[in-house]
């Protein structure tokens, strides 16, 4: 299968600010890809060169087999979403999405009436037909959101690159269209790629993920890949909330600065950095506890507890039931175990798994576990 | 705004501070005005409107509608392309060239003018050139036009710069992305959006074309019926003790003065709904 | 390295011809007369540019001009801070009247100010009328340069002080309120060191334009050499008199000045707009 997009060898620099090194990427046809990362990682520059706003100082963009530094931004069949929509404010909703079709050379341009029927059906498809004479001002942000969709979608591009597509909206809005664009995408098959620093966005809409810092890419893969198996400590403590503790390999055993040992990894023997998600830690009541909980508040279905453990303080989460069952409370005093994690030996390198040293269940009697 | 009632509480302070206000305002804004009136019609209409269709009046105020067409017409082309590249773009030398850009409402109208006289006036650079060529600017319309060009210039670019700096280039961007040319992405997105700020400039560069006087004085030759325009038509009628006249003459600029600011007002207001109405987030 | 390059919107299109434009018209129309008049006024070499300017009289209308565009500025820093504060703060009847009334100055020609002026305070005018009982005369003097004066720069004081006192945010005023201090206190350490450099702008923009000003002062000045007469009005006297390199060594040491303040205003206007 050929790549819809290549991307080779990519770099951008701003001044004396490297925005992109080195980006090597395919994007498959009629997938939906995300780029994300913090914000200058080069995300958005990325989408902006392959949209041809932006031209990189090295390497090519590749549609199909063709080069399209041959092609202007308006000759590459680019659908783009603008972050703020960038509507045009003086025209309505029906002109701005019969824009794109009405700058068409006049050999070429469609007749009024297709172009209107054309622009109807997109409204309708993005259901806004009855807003077609309102102005941008008069639009609320999803509503201009999905303007500036149809409007992207009004030239049939062969891509469709959105630029933070959500980030503008509020916490709701933002849910729902974030449905709404993926069922677009199942019905329509467009190839698409959007920008987010939100990974839950990500996880959610992509078929696959591109995880950027800095610059380069991290990681790309499926979202349950990026989540569970991440190919470097920045990619895990970007996915979700998650505990970073120094550590060190002593002949596979993982042994804290402060000489707890946490657990067992296969891994050669030097400084390591452990990363442990609060719903992979256990608590248990031990009286001899080195660990106490200082903070306790219920979540939904879930209980957050901050539990202090030396000079550190770690983020724990388990299910109400659970700490309903336990019977804690906070001050109380507690030994800490993980049932697993990810160890990092080397930045960059992907993680080796960490496993509890002896049963869980016995853990409370051994000295030197974490927390006891 | 409640810090308002706050400060203002038992205080004298806000009648007395707004009484100083408006005596200053009335003595050093509102006098010249009155006064241009009262003496422009201190003999009664008939001699105001005599004044107003002598010849060599009307003639200056050809001349003068003349020369605010060709030097607005010059403003207002370079306005849009300053604008256009100082806020589209970023490139080395930029700060150096808003200054350079600004630079003509710093220098004294008078060296606008002198430097015409320097170059093309009898004994200027390149005055034997042209006077072998039966060339005049200096004391003709192109040296007026070029003083007034001098003074005008910075007008309209400096209207639009900052608004167009803070509209960005989002909307250019998405018209490109579009497959809209250059030409239509300036027509169809930048012209519109900009549009009561362009009006804005070239009415103010029109007041001030229509107005000039330190500038055109140097290099006019205050040839009567020829190359005086309505400010200095003010000047010689004033020097004459011709004071009805001259009012009567500085009544219609004063009117001039009166109308830009009201529409400048206007255009303002809507420039701002413009603005604040974008298309982008709030 | 485009960005170095300076292409950074490599999409929009137009840079080239845009600065072309730009910088072809400021280069003929501009620049070249100006370079033209420096030439001229050291094409003697330099000490004959330091005589033309060492002349008495010359000097004589460069300490009448400076003077009467210090004590120009100053006042109207006075009178725009009054006004800029009364417009902000307060709502009252004809407010919108004098806020626009304030930019008469910019679209007033200045010769129908001059002799507007001229007329008010000449020892029969109405203002003048007033005060010659005092035995204050104004028009025909240095004063009346200063009056002229005020009234072009005024409004460079007012809409630079304006948009500051507008976006001064208020809780910074309701937290000294409520920390104790008295309104007299909140002025003068909370909103006078947030407007200073608003207002320091304000004063250097009337400073430098009271400097060039020629229209407005000319009818009230009198003229008298020596005592009355502006640095403008010698240019045109000595063009006047085909004294082409001293009119350009006049006109040079202006531009120089102009072209001093106009750094330091854009100076000033970084600094206030970097608070």
């Amino acid at each position: 299968m050929t790549a819809a997009i290549e991307i080779r060898g990519v770099s951008k620099r701003f001044g004396s600010h490297l925005a992109l090194d080195n980006i090597h990427l395919d994007v498959r046809p009629g997938e939906l890809l995300a780029l994300l990362g913090p914000s200058g990682s080069g995300k958005t520059s990325l989408l902006r060169i392959i949209a041809g706003l932006e031209a990189p100082d090295a390497g090519q963009v590749l549609f199909g087999a063709e080069d399209a530094a041959q092609r202007r931004a308006g000759e590459r069949e680019v659908g783009f979403v603008f972050q703020h929509y960038a509507l045009f404010r003086h025209m309505t909703v029906f002109e701005n999405v019969a824009f794109g079709l009405r700058v068409v050379p006049r050999a070429r341009r469609l007749p009024r009436a297709v172009i209107a029927e054309r622009v109807t059906r997109l409204l309708e498809m993005v259901q806004l037909a009855w807003l077609a004479d309102r102005m941008p001002a008069q639009l609320s942000g999803g509503q201009r959101q999905r303007v500036a969709l149809a409007r992207a979608l009004a030239i049939e591009p062969r891509v469709l690159l959105l630029d933070e597509p959500f980030g503008a909206l509020d916490a709701k809005v933002r849910k729902e269209l974030r449905r709404w664009l993926r069922a677009l995408h199942e019905d329509v098959k467009l190839t698409s790629v959007f920008v987010t620093h939100d990974q839950d966005e990500a996880l959610e809409l992509a078929d696959r993920v591109v995880v950027m810092s800095a610059g380069r890419i991290e990681q790309i893969g499926g979202p349950g890949e990026v989540y569970t198996a991440p190919a470097s400590a920045f990619v895990h403590e970007f996915l979700g909330d998650t505990n970073r503790l120094d550590c060190r390999i002593e002949g596979g055993r993982v042994v804290l600065t402060d000489g707890a040992l946490l657990g067992r990894a296969d891994a050669p023997d030097g400084t390591a950095v452990a990363y442990v998600r609060p719903h992979e830690l256990d608590v248990a009541a031990t009286r001899e506890g080195a660990a106490v909980i200082r903070h306790a508040s219920t979540f939904g279905p879930l209980v957050r507890l901050i539990v202090g453990f030396g000079e550190s303080s770690l983020d724990v989460a388990m299910p109400v039931e659970r700490w309903v069952r336990l019977g804690l409370a906070v001050d109380d005093r507690v030994s800490l175990t993980a049932r697993y994690g990810a160890v990092f030996t080397r930045p960059g390198q992907p993680a080796v798994l960490l496993r509890p040293c002896i049963p869980m269940n016995g853990l409370r009697a051994v000295p030197g576990a974490l927390g006891a | 705004m409640s810090s308002v009632a706050l400060r203002t509480d038992g205080s004298l302070a806000r009648p007395i501070l707004i009484a100083l206000a408006m005596l200053v305002a009335g003595v050093v804004l509102g006098l010249p005005l009155a006064i241009v009136l009262v003496e422009a019609f201190a003999r009664g209409p008939g001699t105001y409107l005599a004044a107003l269709v002598d010849p060599d009046t009307i003639d200056a105020i050809a001349l003068t509608l003349i020369v605010a067409l060709c030097s607005v017409s010059v403003t207002t082309v370079f306005g849009i392309a300053a604008a256009w590249c100082i806020a589209r773009f970023t490139f080395r030398g930029r700060s150096l060239l808003l200054t350079l850009i600004d630079l003509p409402f710093s220098v004294s109208p008078v060296i606008a003018g002198l430097v015409q006289v320097l170059l093309f006036g009898r004994r200027g650079w390149l005055g034997p050139f042209l006077a072998a060529h039966d060339v005049r600017i200096v004391f003709a319309l192109p040296g007026i036009v070029l003083a007034t060009v001098f003074v005008t210039l910075p007008f309209v670019a400096r209207e639009l710069m900052p608004l167009m700096q803070e509209q960005g280039a989002e909307e250019e961007e998405a018209a490109l992305s579009l497959g809209a040319s250059g030409w239509q992405t300036f027509r169809r997105v930048t012209l519109p959006n900009i549009r009561f700020a362009l009006l804005t400039g070239v009415l103010l560069a029109n007041a001030r074309a229509m107005g000039e006087f330190g500038a055109v004085s140097v290099v006019s030759g205050h040839i009567r019926g020829a190359t005086n325009t309505m400010p200095l038509q003010v000047e010689i009628l004033f020097n004459d003790y011709q004071i009805e006249a001259a009012f009567a003459v500085a009544s219609v600029l004063a009117l001039l003065a009166l109308v830009t600011l009201g529409l400048k007002l206007a255009l303002e207001r809507r420039q701002s709904v413009l603005l604040t109405t974008k298309g982008s987030a709030p | 390295m485009s960005h170095a390059l300076g292409r950074p919107h490599l999409v929009i299109p137009g840079f080239r011809l845009s600065l072309g434009l730009t910088t072809g018209t400021l280069a003929v129309l501009v620049l070249l007369p100006l370079a033209a008049m420096i030439a001229i006024g050291l094409a003697n070499g330099v000490p004959a540019f330091v005589a033309a300017l060492a002349d008495r009289r010359v000097m004589a209308a460069f300490r009448v001009t400076i003077g009467a565009a210090l004590v120009a500025a100053v006042v109207s820093a006075a009178f725009g801070l009054l006004l800029a504060w009364v417009l902000t703060r307060y709502r009252f009847p004809g407010r919108r009247i004098i806020d626009a009334a304030v930019d008469l100055p910019f679209a007033l020609p200045t010769a129908v100010a001059g002799i507007a002026l001229t007329a008010l305070y000449a020892p029969n005018g109405w203002v003048g009328g007033l005060l010659a009982p005092f035995g204050i005369k104004v028009a025909f003097t240095p004063l009346g340069i200063v009056v002229a004066l005020v009234f072009v720069g005024l409004p460079f004081v007012v809409r630079a002080v304006q948009p500051v006192l507008e976006d001064l945010p208020a809780h910074e005023e309701e937290a000294a309120h409520l920390l104790g201090a008295t309104p007299a206190q909140t002025f003068r350490r909370v909103i006078l060191p947030a407007m200073a450099p608003a207002l320091v702008t304000g004063f250097t923009m009337a400073f430098a334009r009271g400097l060039g000003e020629y229209g407005s002062v000319i009818f009230i000045a009198g003229n008298k050499p020596m005592l009355s007469e502006i640095v403008p009005l010698l240019i045109v006297i000595q063009l006047d008199q085909y004294n082409y390199t001293g009119a350009a060594a006049i006109g040079t040491l202006m531009l120089l000045a102009s072209f001093v303040l106009l750094l330091a205003i854009n100076r000033l206007q970084a600094w206030a707009g970097g608070r």
